[in-house]
C-alpha cells in the first residue's frame, strides 16, 4: 500500500483482526444488502443502514448534521476514535459512509481493504451475530465540507465550461444508455446515456479479484493514462445514486492523491431526469 | 423395504441408483432423425422432484458420516431452489434445521415450496454490477450464516463439494450406461453447479472414451432458473472443460418454446432447462444423424408457470372468466 498517496486510510483484514476490541478503534459495517449485518458481522462492529440512517428520510439528501451526530453518538463513536469501515460489494456503501464521515469532518477514518467478502473468505477471520454493547457518546460533527460533494449545478457548469474530468463509474451498458439502471433496481432515471465528455471507467476496474484495490501503478495506468483523467483539473465522479462513485472518489482522492475530487451523489438518477440537460450516448 | 412391491422404509429409500433408475423415455415425434435414438432421463421422478436429490443426498450423507449435522446443527445452502428443496425434504425427514439462501429472481413457486418443506429463507438481491471475485450474494450470505452461527449451520456448498459430482459418478451415469446397454454415444446436459456433467462424463468416458459430452447453455442475460452461462461459471469449482466436447449456446427463449413442444408433442411435462437441452440435442441429432443420445432432464414444468407466462404471454390468455 506504500505507493498510495494516503496509505494511512487503508487497513488490511489482518490489521482489523489484530485490532478488534482495542480502545479507540470502532468498526462500522455498511452494506448494500441491509440484512447482511444481522446475519453476521465482525465482533464489535456496529451496522449502519444506508437507506434509513445515512440518508435524510424526507428530502432526497445526505443525512443532516444533527442526524449524523445522533447516529454516531448512539453507536458509541467519539470524535477522537479511529473508524474502520467495511461492507459488501467491495465496500460500495462503506466508501459512501467514508465520504460522509469526511464531509462531517471526522479525522481518522479508514477502509478495510477487500471489504466483507475478503474477510468472509479467510479462514482465520470470524463473524458473530452478537450485537455489541454500546455506551452512547455525545458526538459533535463539523459543518459539512461541501467541497467533497458535487451538486447538479456544479455538474452543469463543469459541462458548459469543459472544466472538469468527469468520471462515469457505472457499467458499460448504463454508460451507453442500453439500460438506465441495472436490472431490478428501483432507483432509476427518465433517460439513458451519460454526461457529455464523461470518461467511462467502471468502478470494478479499480479492484483485484480478491476485492482489494489494485496497485498505485495499475490505478495510474487505468485512470491517468487510459482514461486520460488530467490530474491538473478538478474531477467529478458519478454513478447512479452515488455509492459506486464514492468508491472511485476514494480511489482518486486517497490512493492516487488527485486534488479536488467531488462525488456527485445525485448522479444519473438526478442528471438523467432533468429537463433539457445535454446527454450523450 | 421391498422395491419390487414399491414399499419403502423411508422417503430417502426412493433415491435412484443403478438398480432403481429414473426412467429413460424415447423422443418420438420431435426426433428429426430416425437413425438417432434420443432419450430423456426424467430426473423429476426423484423423490423430491428434481435431479438435485442425487447431489443433496450425497451432501447430507457426508455431513452425517462426519458428524457435522445433528438435532441442533442443520444446513445452510445457497440455491436457486431445487437443491434447497431436496435438502429441505431430506432435512425434514431426518429432523435437521434447514436454511436456504435464494436469489430474489428465483420463481415464487420455489420460494413458497421451500417454506412448505420447512426451510427458513434468506432472499438476497442478485449481483447488480458484477466485479471479479466478489462472489454471488447468495453464496456470500450462506457463508456468513455458516461462519457467524456455526453452532446452528453447516454449509455443504454444492458449488465446490466433490460429493456433488460423485453422486452422478456413482448413480446417474451407471444408470445411463446400463439403461442404454453401453450404446450411448452422446450425453446432453446443462450447466449449473456442473456436478451432473462432471460426474457423468468421468464415468462414461471411463467406459467409452468416444462418448460425446455436449453441454447446453443459455445466452447471457438468461432467465432459465438453475442454469449458468459459461460467463457465470467461475463459482462452479466442479466445472472441468476438459470433460466437455462441445458447449452449445442457445437463445434462452427457446428453453420455453421447446419445453412447450415437449409437453404438447411428446407428453413430456418438461421444465425450461430441459427445453434448452432438447434444442441443443436436436441440433446435434440433425448434424450427426446416427447415435444414441441421452438428455438429462433436470426438472418438470410445474415450478415454472410464472416464468412460462412471462416468456409466452399467450399462455395466460383465456384463463379468466
Amino acid at each position: 500500500m506504500s505507493d498510495y498517496s494516503h496509505p494511512e486510510v487503508l487497513v488490511s483484514t489482518d490489521w482489523v483482526r489484530d485490532h478488534v476490541g482495542k480502545p479507540g478503534i470502532k468498526l462500522v459495517e455498511v452494506d448494500v444488502d441491509t440484512k447482511a449485518y444481522e446475519a453476521g458481522h465482525i465482533t464489535g462492529a456496529v451496522g449502519f443502514n444506508w437507506q434509513t440512517q445515512l440518508q435524510d428520510q424526507l428530502t432526497r439528501d445526505i443525512v443532516g448534521k444533527e442526524g449524523f451526530e445522533s447516529l454516531l453518538g448512539q453507536a458509541g463513536i467519539a470524535n477522537g476514535d479511529t473508524i474502520v469501515l467495511y461492507g459488501d460489494n467491495n465496500n460500495w456503501f462503506a466508501a459512501y459512509a467514508f465520504w460522509l464521515f469526511k464531509i462531517y469532518g471526522h479525522k481518522d477514518v479508514k477502509l478495510m481493504n477487500g471489504g466483507r467478502v475478503k474477510w468472509l473468505n479467510e479462514s482465520d477471520k470470524s463473524l458473530t451475530v452478537d450485537v455489541p454493547k454500546i455506551t452512547a457518546t455525545r458526538y459533535t460533527a463539523q459543518q459539512p465540507d461541501l467541497k467533497l460533494r458535487a451538486r447538479v449545478h456544479d455538474v452543469i457548469k463543469a459541462v458548459e465550461a469543459n472544466s472538469h474530468n468527469l468520471v462515469d463509474v457505472r457499467s458499460p451498458d448504463e454508460f451507453t444508455g442500453k439500460v438506465i439502471a441495472p436490472p431490478g433496481m428501483t432507483e432509476t432515471a427518465q433517460r439513458g446515456g451519460h454526461i457529455p465528455r464523461a470518461r467511462s471507467v467502471p468502478w470494478a476496474t479499480a479492484v483485484n479479484p480478491d476485492g482489494t484495490f489494485k496497485s498505485a501503478d495499475d490505478l495510474k495506468e487505468i485512470y491517468l493514462k487510459k482514461a486520460e483523467v488530467d490530474p491538473r483539473r478538478d474531477t467529478i465522479a458519478y454513478c447512479r445514486i452515488g455509492e459506486r462513485s464514492s468508491h472511485t472518489w476514494f480511489v482518486l482522492t486517497y490512493l492516487l492523491g488527485l486534488p479536488n475530487v467531488r462525488n456527485y451523489d445525485g448522479s444519473w438518477t438526478e442528471y438523467g431526469s432533468m429537463v433539457g440537460l445535454p446527454i450523450e450516448r | 423395504m421391498d422395491r419390487t412391491l414399491g414399499v419403502y422404509d423411508d422417503i430417502l429409500d426412493l433415491l435412484p441408483d443403478v438398480e432403481n433408475p429414473t426412467p429413460l423415455v424415447r423422443i418420438n415425434r420431435l426426433n428429426p432423425k430416425a437413425g438417432f435414438a434420443l432419450y430423456a432421463k426424467l430426473e423429476w421422478l426423484n423423490p423430491f422432484g428434481s435431479v438435485k436429490d442425487r447431489a443433496a443426498a450425497y451432501l447430507i450423507r457426508e455431513l452425517e458420516r462426519d458428524g457435522r449435522v445433528n438435532a441442533t446443527r442443520g444446513v445452510v445452502e445457497p440455491t436457486s431452489g431445487n437443491t434447497g428443496l431436496s435438502l429441505a425434504g431430506m432435512c425434514a425427514a431426518r429432523g435437521y434445521r434447514m436454511r436456504a439462501v435464494v436469489p430474489n429472481k428465483v420463481p415464487l413457486e420455489k420460494k413458497v415450496l421451500l417454506k412448505i418443506a420447512g426451510a427458513d429463507l434468506d432472499v438476497v438481491t442478485d449481483e447488480l454490477c458484477p466485479s471479479p471475485g466478489m462472489g454471488e450474494g447468495s453464496i456470500n450470505m450462506a457463508k456468513t450464516r455458516a461462519k457467524a452461527q456455526a453452532d446452528l449451520y453447516v454449509m455443504p456448498n454444492q458449488y465446490e463439494n466433490e460429493e456433488n459430482a460423485r453422486a452422478h459418478y456413482e448413480t446417474t451415469a451407471p444408470e445411463i450406461w446400463r439403461q442404454t446397454e453401453g450404446r450411448i454415444t452422446h450425453l446432453f446436459v446443462s450447466l449449473g453447479t456442473c456436478g451432473t456433467v462432471t460426474g457423468c462424463a468421468r464415468y462414461l468416458r471411463e467406459r467409452n472414451p468416444k462418448i460425446k459430452v455436449v453441454a447446453v447453455q443459455p445466452t447471457e442475460g438468461h432467465d432459465v432458473p438453475g442454469l449458468r452461462n459459461v460467463a457465470q461459471l467461475d463459482v462452479s469449482k466442479l466445472f472441468d472443460p476438459s470433460l466437455i466436447d462441445e458447449i452449445l449456446e442457445i437463445d434462452y427463449e427457446l428453453a420455453y418454446t421447446r419445453a412447450l413442444d415437449l409437453a404438447r408433442r411428446e407428453g413430456l411435462m418438461a421444465g425450461p432447462s430441459s427445453g434448452l437441452i432438447f434444442e441443443g440435442a436436436r441440433r446435434i441429432v440433425e448434424r450427426d444423424t446416427r447415435g444414441v443420445g441421452v438428455m438429462v432432464f433436470a426438472d418438470n414444468v410445474f415450478k415454472y408457470v410464472t416464468n412460462f407466462v412471462k416468456h409466452i404471454p399467450e399462455l395466460a390468455e383465456g384463463t379468466s372468466a
